[in-house]
């Protein structure tokens, strides 16, 4: 579904990815984990647009998208839920959703019921609902990211990118997310899932690809990388 | 003053014309043009310091340069004051003016400082206008040339007066901005962050660049007034402002020359408008060279065809334009305003920098690349000795510190106390607080609540060039060198501290100033060299590679001679290979008597080298201690690694 | 008390004007971070436009004023579009302050040169719409069109507003002026949404100058002070407060209309401009803005 060949890409003068091959299978979740500095979000960012990557090929469901904005990335039905959320603080819960299925009302990909979705989304998660119409910027971190969440499965997309969503989450909150990661597992959701916290991630996922200064050291099936001990390395060194 | 003989025969080439020019030309009305070039190229010296080097817009020198014609003026109607106190006298209230708009307006940047200086140009031109008892209002004010001991000047004589001023302003601003102000200017520019935290406050030289630029505005005022002997308001409106601007972008900034260049080309150009034969002449010939470089680009294949219409349809429209018209005076402003259009997009670096870098392409690449050996004997680097340390304790030492954003704990009530002597290591993950706990130390933040004691004073409410100056010194997770400086001049400007000549010192270039110059580039030389920059010193530091680029920020911010130095992230973004030159590095820094906190996510780097390690987790301190200690603490790992159940 | 009373109506649709200039200053600093320091030209261009549709110097009156108005709106759609497009789109591409700063300038003065030659130096009556006779409000005159002032001011704004609301592309606006990249991850256009803020925030400006024409003289100079001052009630109301223009505009235009009757006409122009220096250098975020916090 989403292939990610030998990219590299960075930031002016700094490279930060060295030749990243990651594929994501239709219906699979994938993780991308790491420590800090490892290149994790620089990958995010490259196949959604946000930056141009140097080299390498990103295939979209069989459509070559390398080096598209990010608005024409969207369009093609790849959703990303950023770093740090990023939702719009001036604009209602509710919008902030709406906006998520912005290409469908706008017909670049097919609108569906659009409304219903609205609903769905709120109905699965009820934290949301409660605040319906409340300023997307007066919510906490893990309400924050749940409605960025929203915001990305609204698009109906054919792959989901969701970007270190535990970040600045207290614990139970970080559980409440991952629950809802499983959910849409089990809905059958495309994703790729870049976290810090490796063990929550490989939990959930079906693969993983570990991250060490811009290289794929490690990748396998979740389960046997959960007790490599070439993934605690990569983390606290030693 | 070094002057390599390419521009010291310009010079004297330069003054000779310059001397011979009313011989040459004996018309009474070339001679004032060139007269009025001269008095605009004052004032341009002034504004380039402003827009080239501080990159501040200001739309209202024209005003400035109105004040300094009417104290000029009404001291002499009013008071028959004469011309040797008349000048001086409008230098000074040019420059007061000058500093009652920047103290506020300085404070706000960008757009808001170009609408603060167009207000003001605005606002004085109505004062101008309205206090008739001051300035005669629109009748104007009639000067004649000045008496120097009982003998009126004539044309000649005055153009003389006007040339030797110019030469000396010429001669002054080129001593101010080779020096440590000048290089404030431009570093203040390129990064203003940097700026504050290697101890040159912003803010204060922005002021001190405007006031040196309003005090040229004066001097070029007040002559203008005996120049033209009538002084009306008129003169001193947006059109002149916007003439200022394009003449400075046009010329080139950042150079005299360029100055200039633009005052040639701002003043030629009405007469050059009024006379339609030639700007049609002018106009095809520049439609037919726009439209040969459009294709020789495009066969090259440097540009698209989008880019390239734009310059191409607009030239050509105005060419044709020129033939359908009879007269070019009434569009003098359209003209105007192209050019300033053209030259912000494909001029930037003006006429000057156009010649330079066709030179550039033309000449062989200089053997200066290639390991120049300075002249300066490098001494090895040690740090100053400073006076023994104030307290026994701890040499910083945070207390409860807690940063509130809102709704949001960035630090919440964390305690830490670096040991001298020692390198600190401080991690954690992601948002965990690591860059909000620099940026409090450094005074970029100031903490909720809590206090930072740093050798036994404490920081609270003090500005970040103050903190650097006490001795704290940082580098910065994403490099913010100024780019456009040469490495040394980088390094330079940590050391600006050293300087404790002022202005006057630097124009007159007294010992004192001279002594200082010296000992701050040698110790500048040995920097680099402890840092292994030596042979790329008088590279740009946007130049530089981005592992050398990272060095040299280390060396710039031990040029504050500091007792702590904050490295934030120095190992990021290096490749492998660079490493254990780091780490040696940060040791050696060390070993010269100077504590290190060290923000890293690089483990290997960070628990190699610290004595010991602080970990901060959701804004608060979980674990503290030896390196392999905090490695192997269950808290440490689950704070990175996370736990399966998500439940602490 | 009755001069009073009239100055003060005059100074509120005066500074309907100056708000209406202000609301779209804000709308194009919203989503790009810019603004056009030739939105009073904006302004000019669309009375002198509508001039010449609706009065003789062109060989007209074409059309009535009130089907004018689209088509002044068409065209001051097509003027910001333009300075969007030489001006600010390679500005923002190169990430120069200073371009979009000097080129919207340029075009300020290309565009007011341009106005002189087509239209003359001289100013021009500009045909009312209504009769001229002052009515009595609460014991004051007020003149009829000051009131069409008032009303269509408001009204532009409320309009906008109501887009920005109640339309899905209203609400990409306002996602555009939080968060560019997160916008565009959205699938939203963010550049065309730039060109489009520029576009509505020039039309803004056209209406404003043909609903002030008939109450003043017109002419290829009206502009440009008129956007200097808006500069100070944009200001005054923060960069990001639509209500803040509309109090920031009373403000200024009773101030002027006050100054000039009791001080001087000479000086009607200072307390604006006094009134930017003093907001710039004690809160520059304005009464109603806010400060970002500045993350290193």
């Amino acid at each position: 579904m989403l292939k990610i060949e030998n990219l590299q890409a960075g930031y002016g003068k700094v490279q930060v990815l060295h030749g990243v091959t990651i594929h994501v299978p239709k219906g699979k979740i994938v993780t991308l984990i790491g420590s800090n500095g490892a290149g994790k979000t620089t990958t995010m960012r490259a196949v959604s647009g946000m930056i141009k990557p140097t080299s390498g090929q990103i295939t979209l469901s069989d459509q070559d998208i390398t080096g598209l904005d990010s608005h024409q990335i969207a369009r093609r039905g790849l959703a990303h839920s950023p770093e740090g959320r990023r939702v719009f603080p001036t604009l209602s819960v509710v919008d902030n959703i709406r906006l998520g299925a912005f290409v469908r009302y706008t017909n670049a990909r097919p609108k569906g019921d659009v409304e219903g979705d609205v609903d769905k989304a709120l109905e699965m998660f009820p934290r949301l609902k409660e605040r319906t119409h409340q300023l997307a910027g007066t919510l906490s971190g893990g309400e924050q990211q749940m409605l960025a969440m929203a915001r990305a499965v609204m698009l109906n997309p054919e792959v989901i990118l969701l970007d270190e969503p535990s970040m600045g989450l207290a614990p139970i909150l970080v559980e409440e997310v991952f629950n809802i990661i499983s959910r849409l597992k089990a809905q059958g959701v495309t994703m790729l899932l870049v976290e810090q916290f490796a063990a929550a991630a490989l939990k959930v996922a079906d693969y993983g690809y570990v991250l060490e200064n811009g290289h794929i050291s490690v990748h396998g099936p979740a389960e046997k990388l959960k007790d490599d001990p070439a993934v605690k390395a990569a983390y606290l060194g030693g | 003053m070094k002057i390599n003989s390419k521009s010291f025969l310009l010079m004297v080439v330069g003054l000779v014309a310059l001397g011979l020019y009313p011989v040459l030309v004996p018309n009474p009305y070339y001679i004032h043009l060139v007269e009025t070039i001269l008095i605009y190229a004052i004032l341009l010296f002034g504004l380039d310091i402003v827009v080239g080097y501080t990159g501040q817009v200001s739309l209202g020198h024209a005003g400035l340069f109105g004040v300094g014609s009417y104290t000029a003026g009404a001291l002499f109607f009013k008071l028959g004051v004469p011309f040797l106190l008349a000048v001086p006298a409008a230098i000074g209230v040019t420059a007061v003016f000058g500093a009652v708009l920047a103290l506020p307006a300085l404070r706000v940047t960008g757009p808001y400082l170009a609408m603060v200086t167009l207000a003001f140009g605005t606002i004085i031109q109505i004062l101008i206008n309205e206090m008739t008892f001051l300035t005669e209002g629109p009748i104007g004010i009639k000067v004649h040339k000045p008496i120097f001991f009982g003998h009126k000047l004539t044309e000649v004589e005055y153009f003389y007066v006007v040339a030797v001023l110019m030469v000396l302003a010429l001669v002054v601003v080129h001593r101010i901005l080779k020096s440590h102000l000048g290089r404030a200017f431009e570093a203040l520019r390129d990064s203003p962050v940097a700026c504050d935290c290697m101890g040159v406050s912003v803010y204060r030289y922005k002021v001190y660049a405007f006031v040196i630029s309003a005090a040229l505005a004066g001097l070029a005022g007040s002559l203008y007034a005996y120049s033209e002997e009538y002084i009306s308001p008129n003169t001193y409106n947006f059109e002149l402002t916007i003439m200022f601007l394009l003449a400075v972008i046009m010329g080139g900034r950042k150079t005299r020359s360029g100055a200039l260049i633009g005052a040639v080309i701002v003043v030629m150009l009405p007469s050059l408008l009024s006379d339609i034969e030639l700007f049609r002449k002018i106009a095809t010939v520049l439609a037919v060279a726009v439209s040969g470089m459009a294709v020789y680009n495009f066969i090259r294949k440097v540009k698209t065809v989008r880019e390239l219409a734009v310059p191409v349809l607009a030239t050509m429209a105005m060419a044709g334009f020129s033939f359908r018209l009879e007269n070019i005076t009434d569009w003098r402003l359209t003209i105007f305003g192209l050019m300033t259009l053209f030259v912000v997009y494909y001029l930037q670096d003006g006429v000057v920098g156009f010649a330079r870098e066709l030179f550039a392409r033309f000449a062989k690449p200089a053997a200066h690349a290639s390991g120049k050996t300075p002249s300066i004997k490098v001494r090895a680097w040690t740090a100053p000795h400073k006076a023994a340390p104030v307290s026994a304790g701890p040499l910083l030492d945070a207390q409860q510190v807690l940063m509130q954003f809102g709704g949001l704990r960035a630090l919440n009530q964390v305690d830490l106390s670096i040991a001298r002597g020692s390198i600190h290591g401080l991690i954690g993950p992601n948002g965990s607080g690591k860059s909000t706990m620099m940026n409090v130390l450094t005074g970029i933040y100031q903490p909720t609540a809590g206090q930072v004691v740093f050798n036994g004073q404490s920081l609270a409410g003090q500005t970040p060039s103050h903190i650097a100056l006490s001795g704290i010194a940082r580098t910065f997770q994403n490099v913010q060198l100024f780019g456009e400086m040469t490495a040394t001049d980088n390094v330079l400007v940590g050391l600006h501290h050293t300087f404790k000549s002022n202005t006057l010192d630097v124009m007159l270039r007294t010992p004192r100033y001279l002594r200082e110059d010296a000992a701050a580039r040698e110790q500048a030389a040995s920097l680099l060299d402890f840092v292994g920059l030596t042979n790329l010193s008088e590279e740009q530091a946007r130049n530089l590679p981005y592992g050398k680029q990272r060095m040299l920020e280390i060396a710039r911010a031990l040029g504050l001679g500091p007792r702590l130095l904050l490295l934030d992230e120095p190992a990021a973004g290096l490749p492998p290979a660079d490493l254990p030159e780091l780490t040696k590095m940060i040791q050696k820094i060390r070993d010269h008597g100077i504590t290190v906190i060290l923000i890293e996510h690089h483990m290997d780097v960070v628990m190699g080298i610290s004595d010991t390690v602080s970990v901060l987790d959701f804004g608060q301190k979980i674990a503290e201690g030896k390196p392999a200690d905090v490695q192997s603490n269950p808290a440490v790992v689950e704070a990175y690694l996370g736990s399966g159940e998500g439940a602490h | 008390m009755e001069i009073f009373l009239q100055l003060i109506y005059s100074g509120i649709a005066l500074g309907m004007i100056y708000g209406v200039i202000a609301f779209g200053y804000q709308l194009t600093f919203a989503t790009s971070g810019t603004l056009n320091f030739g939105q009073g030209e904006s302004l000019m261009l669309g009375a002198l436009v509508g001039l010449s549709l609706v009065g003789t110097i062109h060989g007209g009156p074409y059309l009535n004023y009130w089907v004018m108005i689209p088509v002044v709106v068409i065209f001051g759609a097509a003027q910001g579009a333009f300075v969007e497009w030489i001006g600010v789109r390679p500005a923002i591409k190169i990430k120069s302050e200073f371009g979009w700063i000097m080129s919207t300038i340029a075009l300020a003065i290309i565009f007011k040169n341009v106005a002189e030659n087509i239209w003359g130096k001289d100013d021009l009556k500009f045909p009312s719409p209504l009769p001229e006779a002052p009515i009595k409000f609460l014991g004051a005159n007020v003149l009829p069109m000051e009131i069409v002032v008032v009303i269509g001011a408001l009204a532009m704004m409320a309009m906008v507003e109501l887009f920005n609301r109640k339309s899905i592309y209203g609400k990409a606006v306002v996602a555009t002026s939080n968060d560019r990249d997160a916008a565009s991850l959205m699938g939203i256009n963010t550049g065309a949404v730039i060109t489009f803020s520029y576009a509505l925030s020039s039309v803004t400006a056209a209406v404003a100058g043909v609903l002030v024409a008939p109450l003043t003289l017109t002419g290829a100079t009206m502009g440009s002070v008129l956007g200097l001052k808006a500069f100070a009630v944009a200001i005054i109301g923060g960069l990001t407060s639509g209500v803040g223009v509309i109090v920031g505009g009373l403000i200024l235009g009773i101030a002027e209309t006050t100054t000039g009757y009791y001080i001087s006409t000479g000086y009607k122009d200072v307390p604006g401009l006094v009134l930017l220096l003093l907001v710039l250098a004690v809160k520059p975020a304005g009464l109603f803005g806010k400060m970002a916090i500045k993350k290193v």
